[in-house]
Parts: structure tokens; sequence; C-alpha cells
């Protein structure tokens, strides 16, 4: 799950982290009141949950309160690289003397925290990386101790800090780590993190990922987590617990096991075939989960006419062939509508030839046992 | 004896009584898996299948040999069953549980390398000897005794992998899911490096997908040291940038981890790459 940059900020204050005064707005006027009591010249920032914002036109320099009007109400409903700004953070403008940057995230080979810092900030991490690998410098962290302090010294002043500098810098990192690992975070990132002219270090942005696997501990994020996915589909994927993303097409495709369905997209593109959506109904299917999957796929097709037909796969492992079947046929009539369903059952045996008996004579169902033989009959049925 | 268990393998299974737990290891039981003991919490004493249930793996470890565990506590006591079973002295664990927290899968590496502990998962369907034995799910009637090993980062797709080989008459010497997250136990290397010296392997065929750079380094070792034939197969090319398909592991963030990246690692490194599913037995066929 992704924080919003005035979110992400909240927490850096909770740890110590320094950040620029600022509001958060939901209207002109608001932000006008806002450039007011900060004072100063503001930056008006929109708050979407992506990067590139400044370039896309989503951050903007305010010289008066009424710029910081005026700016707010041409940002406010924009839409940025797809997401809708609905609020906007009003930010004291920093005297910028250096910009540098500083995240954690996890590193793949390893499997443990990696620490990397740069003195060039302000841009993406992956294009310094590129071109000047020699100005950033990382350190793997032990999860089970956290990072030390002078492994943090040391790895500062690898990008030449020196000073004050240094010692602020090794004290952000170390405060960063502490809220990387109690906020269970993928990644944490300050870019840029400022050095003022009067040599003060302030994060002036924030990106912070939650691992979604750890939310139950977390329960103030848990609910917002739903809330903030705006795609109606994947909501109800995430509602009903399943994996969904929304694609394009006219097939609807769903599979039990996130290998498994990708490969089915895979199969059904290549083959001329068009997806229309990515649904990971998960291992272990009970028959609730198995209902609101389908259910969901038919829901769709109910309301989106270009959906053709539905390509339905489940391998059995050690899911009860009973629920399974029931499942889907629960869905069938709960949700009425006329779109075929293309049926793959595979698997554990007996599991395979009972859930296969059980939904032999389902109207709608059309089954198969052949993986193969299935999506080219669901290519040819979206053909029509 | 295989790679890392066989027929006379003693295996505790952490979770017993619990609704997966039970399920599974009635599942294995029939397929002959030695199960010697289980661990749940104030359920000591009790049995599940006549098989004795005790309290902690330090009891169940005090009056039975156990070479290997199988984890199936819910997702946030992971951690520290697999804790528990490292301290205890295990040294091959499979998690099964999916859904684990990052940090908790991150801190299970560290502690188990530290103590000289091999495990694969979390979010795995385990791994099977065909007609030894098996520890997690993987079904019995998809896989057949033979020469190919299946090393995979999925679960349905890895038991569907050993179906299409099956069905075409190719017998395999061991079906392995590393588990779909972004941190796991063992990596596609090492289990290659044990495959290397297993004399019941012929061909190794690698199911991979998007997300993290398990393939590449698997690529790279195949070419420079590896001594068997290998067929690949990469799930996932047509997922979209940024989007979580499914598991954690599953999700390409910049150039890294996309389809191509691995596809054309494995072509260049000369192993061939299957484009679907029902390719893989055929290509096997040609390589051995």
């Amino acid at each position: 799950m992704k924080l919003y940059e005035y979110e992400g900020k909240e927490i850096f204050s909770k740890f110590g982290i320094p950040i620029p005064q600022g509001i958060l707005v939901n209207t002109g006027k608001e932000a006008r009141q806002a450039a007011i009591s900060i004072g100063k010249e503001v930056v008006v920032k929109s708050q979407i949950l992506t990067g590139g914002r400044g370039k896309a036109g989503g951050i903007k320099v305010a010289k008066t309160p009424e710029d910081a009007e005026k700016i707010a109400q041409d940002i406010l409903g924009m839409e940025l690289q797809g997401y809708k700004v609905g609020s906007l953070l009003v930010e004291e403008k920093l005297d910028i003397a250096n910009e540098m940057y500083m995240g954690i995230t996890v590193d793949d080979k390893n499997g443990v925290p990696i620490a990397i810092i740069s003195a060039k900030g302000g841009v993406e991490i992956e294009e310094v990386a590129q071109e000047n690998p020699e100005e950033i410098a990382s350190i793997l962290i032990d999860p089970l101790y956290g990072i030390r302090s002078y492994e943090a010294i040391n790895l500062v002043r690898q990008i030449g800090l020196t000073k004050e500098a240094l010692t602020s810098a090794s004290k952000i990192l170390s405060q960063l780590y502490d809220l990387f690992a109690s906020y269970d975070a993928r990644m944490v990132e300050i870019n840029p993190l400022v050095i003022t002219n009067e040599g003060k270090m302030v994060a002036a942005d924030s990106r912070c990922e939650i691992d979604d696997n750890s939310l139950f501990k977390h329960p103030e994020f848990k609910d917002l987590h739903i809330q903030r996915i705006e795609n109606l589909w994947e909501r109800e994927g995430v509602k009903g617990g399943v994996n969904y993303v929304d694609l394009e097409g006219n097939i609807a495709v769903m599979a039990n096991g996130a290998g498994l369905t990708m490969s089915l997209l895979d199969v059904v593109k290549a083959g001329g075939g068009s997806p229309a959506c990515f649904l990971d109904a998960g291992g272990g299917l009970s028959r609730e989960r198995m209902k609101n999957s389908v259910g969901l796929l038919l829901k769709k097709a109910r309301a989106e006419q270009r959906i053709k037909v539905i390509l339905l796969m489940v391998r059995m492992m050690i899911s009860p062939p009973d629920a399974v079947a029931e499942g889907i046929i629960e869905a069938i009539k709960e949700v009425e509508v006329e779109t075929p369903i293309i049926a793959v059952i595979r698997g554990r045996e007996p599991y395979e030839t009972r859930a296969r008996v059980l939904l032999k004579n389902v109207e709608k169902i059309i089954l198969y046992s052949s993986v193969e033989d299935g999506i080219r009959e669901a290519i040819e049925m979206a053909k029509e | 004896m295989a790679i890392f268990v066989d027929k006379d393998t003693n295996v505790l299974v952490q979770g017993i009584t619990g609704r997966l737990g039970a399920l599974q290891t009635e599942l294995m039981l029939d397929y002959g898996t030695k199960i010697v003991a289980g661990v749940t919490p104030g359920k000591g004493g009790e049995t599940q299948f006549d098989i004795p249930v005790y309290n902690s793996v330090q009891e169940a470890i005090s009056k039975h040999r156990i070479d290997a565990s199988v984890v199936y506590v819910p997702a946030p006591f992971v951690q520290d069953a697999a804790f528990e079973a490292i301290d205890a002295g295990i040294k091959f664990m499979v998690i099964i549980t999916d859904w684990v927290p990052l940090h908790s899968e991150m801190k299970i590496k560290v502690y188990a390398k530290n103590r000289g502990t091999c495990y694969i998962g979390p979010n795995t369907p385990g791994i099977m000897i065909p007609s030894q034995t098996s520890l997690g799910m993987i079904s019995p009637s998809a896989v057949m005794p033979g020469g190919v090993a299946i090393v995979s980062r999925s679960g349905t797709l890895t038991d569907e992998v050993a179906s299409h080989l099956s069905e075409q008459g190719i017998g395999q010497s061991v079906v392995v899911g590393l588990g779909g997250d972004a941190v796991v136990g063992l990596r596609m290397n090492e289990v290659l490096k044990l495959l290397k010296q297993d004399k019941q392997t012929k061909c190794v065929v690698i199911v991979g997908e998007i997300g993290g750079t398990m393939e590449e380094e698997a690529a790279e070792y195949i070419e420079a040291q590896f001594n068997k034939p290998v067929v690949a197969y990469v799930a996932g090319r047509v997922a979209p940038q940024g989007k979580v398909m499914g598991h954690a592991g599953a999700i390409i963030t910049g150039a890294r981890g996309m389809a191509e990246s691995k596809i054309s690692a494995f072509k260049s490194a000369g192993i061939p790459v299957a484009e679907t599913l029902w390719e893989i037995p055929t290509l096997v066929e040609k390589m051995v």
C-alpha cells in the first residue's frame, strides 16, 4: 500500500526526521489560508500516489496567497498520470543549497533491507545508478539488528559528506530505518533530502509503501487501503480476498494461483485474444472465495458489454471439489448474465473428477480438460 | 538420497491441528510421507491421525529423530515457528503459509542462514520426490518418477507443468516450488547446485515468472557451470508494469524483473524457452 506524501511526512515527523512546514488543503480558499499562515513563498503540491508530479504540472511555486489559491484551483481535479488530484499539500518553499537522495528498500538477491544514498537527489535514483554509479553508495542491513550508527556514518562518508552534514544525514538514515522497520515498509524514500542555505537537512518529499501482508499490524491503514483503490473491480477483488487487475480486452481470465493466471493471459494474448482482466483466486479455495471470484467476473460481464466470454481455470491441489463447484454454481445463480463460462478443471484425483461431475450439466458452463483447447475455444468465442 | 528429502525423511508438521495443517497432513500421509510428529502449542499429548502432537518443537525433537519440518501456522506466527524450528536444530524447512509479512521473511532468511538451516517458501506448494515423499501439496496424480527436475517459483503452475510432462510420459526426479514472494529461502541457483550432483536428475525445467532477478542469476550460473540440459518457461509476458500480479514477488518495477529480461537471459545462455505450457514436454524430449 502506497502512502500519500503528506502521510509519509507525518510519519517522518514522528520519527524525528525534519520536514517543511506544510498544510493539507482541499480547496483554493484553503490553499490561500494556508499560504497566509505559513507567511512566505509556498509550493503547492498535488497529492497523488505516483511519482513524476513535477514534470506533469502537479507541483507549482506560489509567490503570494492569491497565487496559491489560483494554482490550487487549477490543479485540483486535474488528472495526472491517470490519478485524479483530490488534495494538495501547501508547504513553505525551501532555500535549497543542495539536494540529496536517501532510500531504504528490499534487496532482492540477498533478501535483506538495503539503504541507498546519493549526493545527487531530485531525480530518479535509477537514472543516477545508470549514468553516475559512482555517486551512489549503499549498504545491506541485518534485519535482526537494524542499522548501527557507525554503519550509517560510514555509508554517508562515502558520498563525501563531512562535519554537520555527515552527522545529520547519518542520524536521518537511522530514523528512516526505524520507520521502515516499525511500519513494515517495502520501501521508504526521501527524494530530495534538501540541504538548505542555512545548512539544515529537510525531507522535501516522501515516498512510503507498506507491505500489504503486514496491514493486519497497522489497522489505521487497513480500511484506507481498500478505499484508495480507484478501479471498482479491483476494489471488489480486494474485498473478496482475491488478486484482481483490470485490463482492456474482452476475455475475462481467472485461475487459482498467480503464476498459472499469468500464463493463461500470456497464451490468450499470443493466440490473438485479448484479456479483460487478471483474477487470481488464490490457493486453498473456499466456497466463498470461489463464489466471490466468479461473481466478480459475472458482474463485470453484466456491466461491460464487451466481455464475450469468461475463461476460468481451477488447478485442484487441496481445494475441496465440492466447495469449488458450489461456489461457481452459486455465483451463476446470483448474477444473471448470458456470458458463457469456459471452465478448465485439472489436478489432483479424485478431486478433478468430482468437480467435473458437479459442474457437468450446469447451464452456461462449457467444461474442458485440456488448457490448450479451453483457451482456443475462448479466443474463438471472443471473436464472434 | 534425492535432493533435500527422500522416503526415509522423518517429517514434523508445525500447525498440525489447524484447518490447512490437518487437511494436508492427511494427504501427505496418504502419499507415504513419514510424518512422525506434530506441534501445536496447547495441544501437546493429543494425537492427529495417530501422529503424536507436542507443545513445542523442542519437545517433539526430544522424542523423535526429525529431519525436516513443514510449517502451516498462520502468517502472523510464521516467524516465531521458523525461529523455533531453526533453534531446535532442524536443517530443512518447508514454509507453506501464504501472506507472510515481508519483514518476517527477511528475518527468517538471516536467522536460517546464520544457523545453517535451508528452507523453501514461504508461499510454496512444497517439494515432492515422486513415489518417495511429499512435503506440501503437490498433486500425486500430476507426477510420476523419472529424470526431470522441476524448479519453479509458482504454486498451481508447478503442478500444471508436472501434469504436462507426466501426460507425455516424462517422469520427474523432484518437483519443487521455491515460493512466490519477493523474499524466499532457497533460490534457483542453490537448488541447481544440488541438482548438478543428483544422479537421478537428467534434465531441469525452470518455471520462472516476472519480478526479481532469480531467473537471470540462474541463466548466468547454468551457462558458466551447469552440466545438464535445461528448459525454461517464464510466466507474465503480458503483465502490466507497476501492478502486483497476485503475489508480492510478481511486480515489475522499471526494466527489472520483466519477462523479456528473463527470456533473453535464458536464450543468450543457450537455454530453450517454451512459449506455452504444452511446449515444455516437446522441448524436454528434444534435449534428452
